[in-house]
């Protein structure tokens, strides 16, 4: 008897050993956001927080990886038919988060619906779509298009039968097939995401993931320092040190995707300069680019927290040009451009306004400002005029009849500088989707040729070929001065497995906890 | 008193028109929406299709007399941003700043109305002194550094209270309360604090003010006199007519705190109305803007017309017409 209640004891807390070790094994994560997301219907808008929401709850049918690498999502494998015709394959079984399982014909809903959606832009390239059978689809676009696969990952798939189901409420009741299901979302001050077990590509090592929107950076990293959080995105510069001096934590940055550019005008008459603009002539183009001392910039505006741009897409991006590097074409030399501005009959130089936004890049304003103070040294006078981003963008929108000189940013997510080029620096009015954001007025008859070659071909080393080719006419032209990347800081608890996408879209199902 | 009422009423009614009269001016002037929801290399295609699935392909003009329509029916009209009718967005956010408000204020009355009294009947203690001093303090500090203060010390170094949030919340019908558990009130204490912190000290000057000139009056000699407590005669006597202004500020200040909790719920990320407000201020969100706008035209409309009530109870003499 007494053997037996032995035995039962220690099998008893042989249980509650597995129990509560099991209990342990459930794993959590809370991530502090700068803000709440607005959507959970990935067609309904876009802003990192909601992008961010999007990829947890809906896959795309090409995935992106952090380092912007293009792979099967949806689709696992997909091939060329003609020129203008691909043909996707689905993954077999996949299912969305209420049991449904994924068919080409959501596909075909989702592109559908993106059409008629405020989003319409995603799917630009795209001409018509069809089933073929359950998990065919065949996609047609406009013009030969190599980009195609990269487009892609940026639309994500939605069920059919779920959204004409709920309608409207979507947003609120999002099913996809992503790796992680809407648990709770309370306005403003969380949303809680559970693990979808269902998950085609394996459940989450992560159970579950907590994001709280917090929008005073001291407030987030005050979050972290308490335990609240385990990671914080977009930590204060000013915090960084301090973070980095605390036990148990640790900073990471990345540099972003974002390139903050320079747009200078190219049209004989320019709304802000009196008489005959002199930036239509190179040599004042490359004297302004010559006056900009980006190290400085980085130093003492950007806290070190900058990466100057080479070019007007990073690395990684098709149309990138091995070797070429705008900082040594055009190092930072006053002497030399005042000689450029001489050349060209400008050694008095001229006025102009720099339009640019106080509240959307890091810093914004101070480097409107530090730009001004640097071009002042060759002469170039520059008044500044800056404003919310509610304004700015409508302000200076192509024909850009208020502007002569513009700073904003510009990110290319797809990988591709095609998408950029086409619409930035493609001859305006020319062709429809073609130029709507060239708002220097750039034009160049060999630049919208290549253009059209790139946008022709199939191929993707051919695209590549053109673009660089592109790449290689612009920075010699310099309708855009690229100025740095701003970095993206993170901070994060020891014994968390994190680290930073290039597209900034933090993604719970690469993230680990060590218990 | 029913004349009164409707008077009050059509009052009000005039206000909002004002009101959104003016939000639609302004918003003419601070952009153009589209922009702010669309990728910004569209083309002028997808614009228009945006346009028109936003309803702002008409002018101002047509787009207020839609707006007026709406209202008429009920219909507040729908984000730009948010997709959701404006209303909506509102009233889920409400709670939460209305109870961070109500603990604010009453934790502003119950401390500051006592030592009001208290300095105001003995204006000359060394005692009354310091709370005059600290009154100034708690009026010149800005919310955001003492909201900070108390994260990095309460939160941060002490660790004795959560830096942000909410907690836990039960829910009552549509409304969401944190005032029912435990955590919630371990969260609301620091921001209700910060929050209470400027109202408390006007309260408290007021309160003294009031009572120093009341306790000259000959009245509350003749109290004393009859052998009234001393207890009884601060609170009976002196505070009851030392009242009429800080009922008044009261007022002023419930309203100024729901409406404009703003600083304070972004430092402490309390999920309340401010951040909806200053969010759709930088988006060009012009429905959410005037909804909100309009509802703290009412908010301060009925906050007032509930002080003039009060007077009445407070002093008889007063009468409403």
């Amino acid at each position: 008897m007494t053997i037996n209640a032995n035995i039962r004891r220690l099998l008893a807390s042989a249980a509650m050993i597995a129990l509560t070790s099991s209990g342990a094994l459930a794993k959590d994560i809370t991530i502090g956001l700068t803000s709440d997301a607005v959507h959970m219907d990935p067609q309904a808008g876009e802003e990192l927080s909601s992008n961010i929401m999007y990829y947890h709850l809906y896959d795309p049918l090409v995935r992106r990886s952090a380092d912007l690498e293009f792979g099967p999502g949806l689709a696992e494998s997909w091939k060329l038919a003609d020129d203008t015709t691909w043909v996707f394959t689905l993954r077999d079984g996949v299912k969305f988060h209420d049991g449904d399982t994924l068919k080409a014909s959501d596909v075909v809903f989702t592109l559908e619906r993106l059409k008629k959606s405020l989003m319409a832009n995603l799917a630009a390239n795209i001409e018509s779509f069809r089933a073929i059978d359950d998990r065919t689809v065949e996609i047609k676009t406009f013009r030969p298009y190599a980009a195609l696969p990269n487009d892609l990952a940026a639309i994500l798939i939605m069920s059919e039968d779920h959204v004409k189901k709920v309608g409207d409420a979507i947003d609120m009741k999002p099913v996809g097939t992503g790796p992680y299901k809407l648990g709770e979302w309370v306005k403003e001050d969380r949303i809680v995401l559970e693990a979808f077990d269902g998950y085609y590509m394996g459940e989450a090592k992560v159970d579950k993931v907590t994001f709280r929107p917090i929008t005073n950076p001291a407030t987030r990293t005050a979050a972290l320092l308490t335990g609240e959080l385990d990671i914080v995105q977009d930590l204060a510069v000013r915090d960084v040190a301090r973070v980095k001096e605390t036990k148990g934590f640790e900073v990471v940055t990345r540099p972003s995707l974002l390139n903050l550019v320079l747009a200078l005008d190219m049209r004989e008459k320019s709304p802000t300069i009196e008489g005959k603009n002199p930036m239509t002539d190179q040599r004042v183009r490359e004297a302004m680019a010559r006056a900009i001392d980006v190290t400085t910039l980085s130093r003492a505006i950007m806290n070190g927290l900058s990466t100057p741009s080479a070019q007007y897409v990073p690395a990684s991006h098709i149309g990138h040009l091995d070797g070429a590097d705008f900082r040594q074409m055009y190092p930072f030399d006053v002497e030399k451009a005042k000689a450029l501005m001489a050349e060209a009959g400008y050694p008095n130089g001229f006025t102009l306004t720099l339009d640019a936004t106080n509240n959307r890049y890091v810093n914004d304003a101070q480097i409107a400002q530090a730009l001004a103070s640097m071009l002042a040294k060759i002469n170039v006078t520059v008044k500044l005029n800056l404003m919310p981003k509610s304004n700015f963008f409508g302000y200076i929108r192509v024909p850009s009849d208020n502007s002569s000189f513009i700073m904003s940013g510009w990110d290319v997510p797809s990988g591709d500088a095609g998408s950029m080029y086409g619409v930035m620096f493609y001859s305006r009015g020319k062709k429809e989707g073609y130029g709507q954001v060239n708002r220097g007025s750039y034009s160049n008859p060999e630049v919208d040729a290549l253009i059209d070659k790139a946008d022709s071909t199939p191929r993707v080393e051919e695209r590549d070929a053109h673009l660089q080719k592109v790449t290689e006419i612009l920075m010699k032209d310099i309708p855009m001065i690229p100025v740095h990347y701003e970095q993206d800081i993170y901070a994060a608890r020891d014994g968390v497995d994190f680290k930073p996408r290039t597209d900034k879209f933090i993604w719970a199902y690469e993230l680990d906890v060590k218990e | 008193m029913l004349g009164y009422t409707i008077k009050r009423l059509l009052q009000m009614i005039f206000v909002l028109w004002i009101v959104s009269v003016i939000v639609f001016l302004m918003m003419s002037f601070t952009g153009d929406p589209v922009f702010m929801v669309i990728p910004i290399d569209s083309t002028e295609a997808e614009i228009a299709q945006a346009r028109e699935i936003l309803g702002l392909n008409n002018s101002l003009i047509e787009q207020y007399a839609v707006f007026l329509k709406g209202i008429l029916q009920g219909d507040f009209g729908r984000s730009y941003v948010y997709r959701q009718p404006a209303l909506d967005l509102i009233l889920e956010r409400l709670p939460a700043t209305f109870e961070i408000v109500l603990v604010a204020i009453v934790l502003a009355a119950v401390v500051a109305i006592p030592l009001g009294v208290y300095a105001g009947a003995n204006p000359n203690r060394a005692s009354s002194r310091a709370i005059m001093s600290a009154s100034l303090l708690g009026i010149s500090l800005p919310s955001f550094w003492v909201g900070m203060m108390l994260i990095f010390l309460l939160a941060v170094q002490w660790q004795m209270f959560p830096s942000s949030g909410r907690g836990d919340t039960v829910d009552l019908g549509w409304f969401r309360t944190s005032l029912l558990t435990a955590d919630g009130w371990h969260h609301i204490l620091l921001p209700a604090l910060t929050l209470s912190l400027g109202t408390m000290a006007i309260i408290l000057r007021m309160t003294r003010a009031g009572m120093m000139e009341v306790m000259r009056q000959d009245y509350i000699k003749f109290a004393r006199a009859k052998g009234v407590s001393r207890r009884g005669m601060l609170y009976g006597h002196g505070l009851r007519n030392a009242m009429i202004p800080v009922v008044t500020i009261f007022g002023l200040q419930l309203g100024d705190l729901i409406a404009f909790a703003t600083i304070t719920e972004t430092i402490f990320a309390w999920p309340g109305l401010g951040k909806l407000l200053i969010d759709s201020i930088y988006r060009a969100d012009r429905p959410v803007i005037v909804v909100y706008l309009m509802l703290v035209a009412v908010l301060f409309v009925v906050i007032n017309f509930l002080v003039d009530i009060i007077y009445t109870w407070i002093d008889p003499r007063i009468t409403v017409k």
